[in-house]
């Protein structure tokens, strides 16, 4: 099936009115966990996955990768009317947005970040739609051993990616994976760490761990000071950038486009990255370098472009690999094993419906955002003066909801909590949550494969290195690791990591 | 040494790893062309053990914050009391039902965690729980427990 046919198949599965209602949901909640702060789009997606089974697998996955891509345009609104970036990709749109908001052109700089968010995001997908069929026909030449050392090499790029001591990191990402690993061996039969408790037999659950890790754990934090937040007052006016606007910004969002894509399809990459990496990049090129940081328009559409389209590239690992490159993609992975899918390089063949209406459906959705996001700035500016007293009390009423829908068990929310309590401890004591959650999804999956490739290999670990791919992964894992430990770089790592951060 | 923040860390994940590593000891290692259930374990357990060991290492070598002072000035009896609130959530949830225990969670969130009034409190803790519960079971599908009120909720 070639591409223009295998689109009009998607679009036929999009346009059906419950994926189009479930495309509008997904869109609209992303963009408004986009504009909260201290709410992103993984507690989101966590929140909403139960929601997602009384519908079809097509409606579900559409409106969780609405989220995800939604939450990339809301987060820049917090950031430019605040000052305080609504979710982790934002946080750079704050250096410029805000001092342009300041100086009276909060219009402009809003209007410019939904249409750079739009252009890249349409752009994005157009991307993944041509990579993604050729990367699927490569990976179905992969094996126990290339699985294996791909996720290994996912886990070690996010690991050199967070902020703090890469050991803090590592040790993180191997917690994942013992948490991971809870319950029955697939293999033996055998109960592990299950404590005798009933409830562990078939794991720890997705939900509850990303809920208390990234939720709760993040309204434990914010209540230990009281948030202020200062919005601007000033009337937004028109939202249509100027004639310069669009010469400074044109480049700009070219470069962030392309950029942000290939940094979104890294393992362990992902727009909050590609946003940074974008900023210092115009900064670096631009002539006028001083400008930044005090109203510059690139600033803002450089680094928009630059997460939108990172969204788009994220796609490309989970649908033809089925490795999901950052926590919010293990989250989607989650979504798709709960309706029976499994995403990889035979996803296109075996399921082309579901593969090709989302990809459809995120040509909609983009529209939909850009609807979205210019006539209903006054509407965002209003969710944002309710205080977070009222808010957070509603969030973690519905993290309970969203914890007990996904199992029924009410041993969920005591499992959420103790993930609340040691997220916010993580967060005490410097260590990031992301590696773990990763693990955490990637854990049953490196184990399988891993012992899957010795059994084959009948035990020769050189199985792993005669594989040029494998190989090529492993290397680079540990060059990500001796980079980290080396002087100089670990220097550069620690500024790369504490600018995501 | 042991008031400074990393080196608690590097002795918690310590144990935790010596834990992991047992835990492997006792479902078994197999065999390198079969490995076992354990064998996963075992090796994490080590390599846990060794990144503890290097956390505890600059620990020693710079002692970074106490551990005091990561609470200073913060409102962390809140924070006890959210904890302490969700705990009791989960305990009563099925007894109680989610329209009660969402009331009573609000509202004491609202009233005594971070006060905004009891006339914004006392409307939002009685309305949100009842349209969550409606919409979910109504709308969704989705079973809520309703413990002692199920002879009103049905």
């Amino acid at each position: 099936m070639d591409i223009v046919s295998s689109l009009a198949l998607g679009f036929s599965v999009a346009l059906q009115p419950l994926n189009l209602l479930a495309c509008f949901f997904g869109v609209f909640i992303g963009t408004l966990v986009g504009v909260l702060p201290g709410i992103g789009p993984i507690s989101a997606m966590a929140l909403l996955l139960p929601v997602t089974l009384s519908g079809s697998p097509e409606a579900g996955i559409i409106m969780m990768s609405g989220i995800y891509y939604g939450s990339m345009y809301g987060g820049s609104t917090t950031s430019i009317l605040v000052n305080i970036p609504g979710e982790a990709a934002s946080v750079v749109t704050t250096l410029d947005g805000h001092q342009m908001a300041r100086q009276g052109r909060a219009g402009p700089a809003l209007g410019m970040a939904a249409l750079a968010s739009f252009i890249a995001g349409t752009a994005a997908i157009f991307l993944l739609m041509l990579i993604a069929p050729t990367l699927s026909r490569f990976a179905v030449a992969f094996g126990p051993a290339e699985y294996f050392s791909l996720m290994l090499l996912g886990l070690t790029i996010l690991a050199f990616m967070t902020q703090g001591s890469i050991a803090k990191a590592l040790l993180m990402a191997c917690f994942g994976i013992v948490l991971g690993l809870v319950g029955i061996d697939q293999i033996t039969g055998q109960l592990r760490m299950t404590f005798d408790r009933r409830e562990l037999v078939d794991g720890i659950g997705l939900v509850p761990v990303v809920m208390g890790l990234f939720g709760v754990a993040e309204i434990l934090s914010n209540l230990e000071h009281k948030l202020k937040r200062e919005i601007v007052s000033s009337r937004v006016g028109s939202l249509l950038p100027n004639r310069d606007d669009w010469r400074r910004s044109a480049a700009p969002i070219g470069r962030g486009t392309v950029l942000g894509f290939f940094l979104g399809i890294l393992p362990g990459g992902g727009a909050v990255i590609a946003a940074f990496a974008s900023y210092a990049m115009e900064k670096r090129l631009s002539k006028e370098p001083q400008r930044f940081g005090k109203g510059a328009i690139e600033g803002v559409a450089g680094p928009e472009a630059a997460n939108n389209a990172a969204a788009g590239g994220a796609f490309i690992p989970l649908m033809t690999l089925g490795i999901p490159p950052n926590v919010v993609m293990a989250l989607l992975l989650g979504a798709f094993i709960v309706h029976g899918l499994q995403p990889g390089p035979l996803m296109m063949t075996t399921n082309p419906k579901v593969f090709w209406g989302i990809i459809a459906s995120m040509y909609i959705g983009n529209v939909m955002l850009l609807v979205l996001n210019m006539p209903l700035i006054g509407l965002w500016i209003q969710v944002l003066k309710v205080r977070y007293a009222i808010l957070f009390p509603l969030i973690l009423m519905f993290c309970v909801i969203g914890v007990f829908a996904s199992s029924n068990a009410a041993f969920d929310v005591f499992v959420m909590t103790v993930f609340g309590l040691l997220g916010y401890l993580f967060r005490k004591f410097g260590y990031e949550p992301a590696p773990l959650v990763l693990a955490f999804v990637l854990g049953p999956m490196l184990e399988n494969n891993f012992r899957k490739a010795l059994a084959i290999s009948q035990g020769d670990l050189m199985t792993f290195i005669q594989k040029p791919i494998s190989a090529t992964c492993l290397v680079l894992a540990a060059v990500a690791l001796l980079a980290a430990i080396l002087p100089g770089l670990s220097r550069q790592r620690a500024t790369i990591a504490k600018d995501a951060s | 040494m042991l008031k400074r923040t990393e080196a608690w860390g590097g002795l918690l994940w310590l144990a935790v790893g010596m834990f992991v590593l047992k835990q492997g000891v006792d479902l078994g290692h197999g065999r390198i062309n079969e490995p076992g259930a354990g064998f996963a374990f075992i090796w994490l357990g080590i390599i846990m053990m060794g990144l503890a060991a290097i956390v505890l290492v600059s620990a020693i070598r710079e002692p970074g914050e106490a551990l005091a002072q990561l609470w200073s000035g913060t409102r962390w009896p809140q924070v006890l009391a959210v904890i302490a609130l969700l705990l009791g959530f989960g305990y009563f949830f099925e007894t109680l039902g989610f329209v009660l225990c969402g009331t009573l969670l609000l509202l004491i969130l609202m009233t005594l965690i971070d006060p905004v009034g009891l006339v914004r409190a006392i409307p939002i803790a009685l309305i949100v729980p009842y349209g969550c519960w409606y919409v979910l079971s109504k709308g969704l599908k989705i079973q809520m427990p309703t413990g002692v009120l199920a002879p009103w909720l049905g």
